[in-house]
């Protein structure tokens, strides 16, 4: 194990085993008529960290809700598969996901104001996971939770151990997250925007801890992130998504350094560098859910569209050590 | 979200979709407001649609039941209870509405002033404000009564005192809110001047909670009313009252259900349907019913 | 040299702070803004940065005239905000506009756009009753959105929408002076790029005095040619952009520099530790407790903001070196 370790952080890229941790395959999500998530499709490999970048509304959330179960029927109508460790998680009960979420899941939220329970001491709430699904004593799991908010850099954890949420800082909140999502070792860990909140030095350092963590125990992890850069910094593979779907996946340092489809390549065009002269926006907004166009759905947008955009679907083809989906790569 | 994109850009229909669409929406609400139309029809067009003098004494006819010549019967003086009913309507709506209007205003005003100047004057408009909310409205409205004596129009004030309190504060609240929103700072700092600023940019911000609760203490201004003077301690007899008309009735109760009964269901639907006009006028206005992204 | 048309002289802005309970009732000061120099020219733009917390709202505010300064003095052209009298508050507030971080809540939720917008020209009889109409069609064209906007309310916008209507306010009463707070945290990389480049083309084509807050140094060097990075109520180091970019010379300024996320360099957090409380600040230099550079000295003396060549101003007893 702890060899593994060691390899995997080094090349992370190389598939260790033949399964792949996490296996989306024509994934669709709808929520009545409206098709939230349409056909997306993603392999994540052991110790592999992936972003998922886009517009607000593109699904990227929604996505890691359903990852974790915290989107089901009625509420949504699912189709195609999740394959988690090689289990189906769009026919899993709810019983079977309570013991994966929190224990070989983890997540961490953008707002950790709001996902902390303000009627408890952030020692108890970091004990709930230890005391659910490891079934520590009382006794460890106090020790368990200060050695974890140690771990994750929060000075004298054992006077904080009985502190409550809001006598934290927005930073060392979001530490106490992290020390959640991690508590029981998770394999794949889930982060909804973990930095969006923070000032840029505070979001350096957290990203560097939840990488530490991760590479530390070998996790995967998937990232939801606004910021392009901090995704080339962070994440070994991109999944750009427009609307629903995936147009663009592959390793970080192609998809951000050379994008191929014209919607990353327009994101691109719009972040702000140091030293940025100048910006060119892509025209135009995201349709509403209600009125998708026919073909690409990146079409009314795009630069590039010609008469069969609008007409048919691109499949996603793979290029370059991508996948790509767009009628006209070049 | 997508019905926002198109809508039609005149004023008119921005209100009907605002507000009158969720109002209508409502399928109670709207069984309430029709069947308050056929009350204030009723109030409003009672000289006609009186069969009797209200007030006219018939000892010869007293206790009948319903007839051809007296449709819901008589009471023991024999007044026409059809007519009486017709003029008691004119009665209950006129003193709810106008105990409320009055309490409204004074109620507002009070608020309004304790909300926007603060400091000491807050201090004193509120502590009076609490002296009148220590005690129920109902033995308010009859303290006050007992002082001024009786009749419809100190039943109006009394009725109109025991609603300031209610009003007030809530006035007060929610100037408190609106105050440090900022909206009302940016106002100022666009140089807009005071008045102004409380007329457009606060006013409207707290005048609708203050609608809807006007339009559910209606129903309770008549129930006291009502009761008041079931009482003996409202309008005086012979008035063509609900309240003392089911006072009256008490005592044939075995006899003559009739006279208590036929004001009593009246009372009894009006407040129903009040009451689900209010429900609905809350809904309708309420911001969190509207998408506010 | 033209006379600057903000000044502010050393201003202080503290907070009484009450502690809880009935012993030691004895009040504690936190410190907002601590010795705050800065003069802004005619036509600058000029982007205030720092963590959250470090006192770029408080010192808007003040500028705004919203706020008094508990020490110092802030000038309005000569005239000292605090002594305004009811002619120059109105030419304060016509010439000055602020753009609110929450732009949202900054509007009047009952009103329509067309009426939040007409109001301030209504107020300063910037034009004709008749003809506000056309007005504020213009208005509309020029921060870019369609005219069948001015019939909503601002709850009907998105967010984008709603910022480009903030600024459409600020516009509409012909100011000199735009003040903006965060104004496009929090949005889309393509909404912000549109933003951004509408607020830099008005104040290229207009000649607006803009000071810009702004937690992302990327936004800041992209809108503004001039820089101030805050530290816990102080301007710590003060400058062109380029130069600012370019040689950092505050070791909070590198910092700052360094942890923002870039396309061609790997994750660096480059300080530890959090912006302390303003709250009984330590004696010497208030970046001490995270200064990768501190030195004895710097727990001794507090460093004021000097020139440190012709254009740039530091607070720093010891300034990064490197070449210019
Ligand atoms: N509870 C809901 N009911 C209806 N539609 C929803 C709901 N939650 C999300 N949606 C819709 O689903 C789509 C995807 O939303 P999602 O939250 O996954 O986007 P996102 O990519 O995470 O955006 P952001 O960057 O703003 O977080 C959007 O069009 C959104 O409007
Ligand atoms: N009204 C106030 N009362 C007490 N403290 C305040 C008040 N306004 C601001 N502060 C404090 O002043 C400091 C600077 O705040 P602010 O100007 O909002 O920083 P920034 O805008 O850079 O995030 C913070 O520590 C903040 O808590
Ligand atoms: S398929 Fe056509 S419209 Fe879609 S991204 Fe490619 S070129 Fe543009
Ligand atoms: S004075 Fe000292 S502690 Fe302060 S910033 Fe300069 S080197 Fe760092
Ligand atoms: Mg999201
Ligand atoms: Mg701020």
């Amino acid at each position: 194990m702890d060899c593994a370790v060691a390899l995997t952080t080094q090349a992370a890229n190389m598939p260790v085993s033949e399964e792949p941790l996490l296996d989306v395959r024509d994934f669709s999500l709808r929520r009545g008529q409206a098709v939230v998530l349409d056909g997306v499709s993603l392999a994540l490999q052991p110790g592999e960290t992936l972003g998922l970048i886009g517009e607000s509304g593109a699904g990227k959330s929604t996505l890691a809700l359903a990852l974790i179960g915290l989107l089901r029927a009625p509420e949504v109508q699912l189709e195609g598969s999740l394959r988690f460790r090689g289990t189906e998680l769009t026919r899993l009960k709810e019983a079977d996901y309570r013991r994966l979420r929190g224990n070989k899941i983890g997540l961490i939220f953008q707002d950790a104001t709001a996902a902390l329970n303000p009627c408890f001491t952030v020692g108890q709430q970091i004990a709930e996971p230890l005391k659910r699904h490891l079934g520590l004593s009382k006794w460890d799991r106090r020790e368990r939770a200060a050695e974890l908010m140690h771990s994750v850099g929060i000075p004298e954890p054992r006077l904080r151990l009985d502190a409550y949420p809001h006598e934290l800082s927005g930073g060392m909140q979001q530490r106490v997250m992290i020390a959640i999502a991690l508590a029981c070792n998770p394999e794949l860990l889930l982060a909804d925007e973990p930095t969006s909140a923070l000032d840029v030095t505070i979001q350096a350092q957290i990203m560097e801890l939840i990488l530490d963590r991760v590479r530390e125990l070998n996790s995967s992890a998937i990232f939801v992130l606004h910021d392009l850069a901090l995704g080339a910094q962070v994440c070994d593979r991109i999944a750009v998504m427009y609307a629903g779907q995936i147009v663009e996946e592959g390793p970080s340092e192609r998809v951000l350094a050379a994008p191929l489809h014209p919607y990353t390549r327009g994101l691109k065009s719009c972040v702000v560098e140091l030293g940025s002269r100048t910006l060119v926006p892509i025209p135009g907004q995201v349709p509403p859910l209600d009125a998708m166009p026919a073909g690409c759905r990146f079409a009314p947008r795009c630069p590039k569209a010609k008469a069969i955009c609008g007409e048919q679907r691109p499949r996603a083809e793979i290029r370059d050590g991508r996948q790509v989906a767009c009628w006209f790569i070049d | 979200m997508s019905d926002a994109l198109n809508i039609t850009a005149t004023p008119d229909s921005q209100w009907k979709r605002r507000f009158l669409q969720p109002l209508l929406r409502q399928r109670s609400a709207v069984a309430g407001l029709a069947i308050i139309v056929i009350y204030v029809v009723a109030a409003v067009f009672a000289p006609w649609l009186a069969t009797h003098d209200p007030t006219a004494q018939d000892l010869m006819a007293s206790l009948q039941g319903p007839s051809a010549a007296h449709w819901l019967g008589t009471d023991s003086y024999g007044q026409d209870l059809y007519s009486r009913l017709l003029y008691g309507a004119q009665l209950a709506l006129i003193i709810g509405f106008a105990s409320v209007a009055l309490g409204l205003v004074v109620g507002v005003a009070i608020g309004l002033a304790a909300g926007l100047m603060g400091g000491r004057t807050e201090w004193v408009l509120m502590r009076i404000v609490d002296g009148l909310l220590a005690f129920p409205e109902l033995i308010l409205a009859m303290a006050f009564m007992a002082v001024l004596g009786l009749g419809t129009e100190n039943l109006v004030y009394a009725l109109a005192l025991s609603f300031v309190g209610p009003f007030a504060r809530m006035t007060r609240g929610d100037v408190l809110q609106v105050k440090n929103q900022p909206y009302i700072e940016a106002a100022r700092l666009m140089g807009v001047p005071t008045a102004a600023i409380i007329w457009r940019h606060v006013l409207p911000n707290v005048v609708s909670p203050i609608l809807v609760q006007a339009g559910m203490r209606v129903s309770i201004a008549i129930l006291l009313e009502s009761g008041l003077s079931f009482l003996g301690i409202g309008v005086v007899p012979p008035t063509p009252d609900w309240g003392l008309m089911i006072a009256e009735g008490r005592a044939f109760i075995t006899m003559a259900p009739w006279i208590s009964g036929v004001p009593g269901v009246a009372l009894a639907i009006l407040l129903v349907a009040l009451n689900l006009l209010g429900d609905g006028l809350r809904d309708a206005f309420d911001p969190t019913t509207q998408k506010d992204a | 040299m033209q006379e600057p048309i903000f000044s502010l002289l050393d201003v202080e802005r503290t907070y009484e702070l009450r502690r809880p309970g009935w012993l030691n009732r004895a009040p504690r000061q936190l410190k907002a803004l601590d010795g705050v120099r800065l003069d802004l020219q005619r036509g600058d733009t000029l982007a205030l940065v720092g963590e959250s917390g470090s006192g770029k709202s408080t010192l808007i505010r003040l500028m705004l005239g919203l706020e008094p300064a508990s020490d110092g003095r802030v000038l309005y052209g000569q005239r000292d905000l605090a002594q305004l009298d009811a002619e120059e508050k109105k030419r304060f507030a016509r010439e000055v506009a602020f753009i609110y971080q929450n732009a949202r809540g900054s509007m009047n939720p009952r009103m329509r756009i067309a009426d939040i917008l007409a109001e301030p020209i209504r107020l300063h009889r910037l034009c004709a009753e008749s003809a506000i109409a056309e007005r504020l069609a213009a208005l509309l064209d020029r921060v870019g959105l369609p005219a069948g906007l001015l019939q909503r309310f601002p709850s009907e916008l998105s967010g984008g929408q709603i910022r480009r209507v903030a600024i459409a306010r600020a516009l509409a009463a012909e100011p000199q002076v735009i003040m903006a707070d965060e104004s496009v945290a929090g949005l889309d990389v393509s909404v912000q790029a549109q933003v951004l480049n509408l607020l830099r083309d008005l104040c290229r084509e207009s000649g607006i005095t803009l000071v810009f807050i702004t937690h992302d140094l990327g936004v800041a060097s992209y809108l503004c040619e001039k820089i101030a990075v805050l530290y816990l109520g102080r301007i710590v180091e003060q400058g062109p952009t380029d130069a600012i970019l370019n040689t950092p010379r505050h070791p909070y300024t590198r910092a700052l520099l360094q942890a923002f996320p870039r396309f061609d360099m790997p994750l660096k957090a480059s300080l530890s530790g959090e912006i302390p409380s303003p709250v009984d600040l330590p004696k010497g230099c208030r970046f001490a407790g995270r200064c990768p550079e501190a030195q004895a000295a710097c727990r001794e003396s507090d460093p004021a903001l000097t020139a440190f060549d012709a254009e740039r101003q530091v607070a720093c007893l010891f300034p990064v070196a490197g070449a210019q």
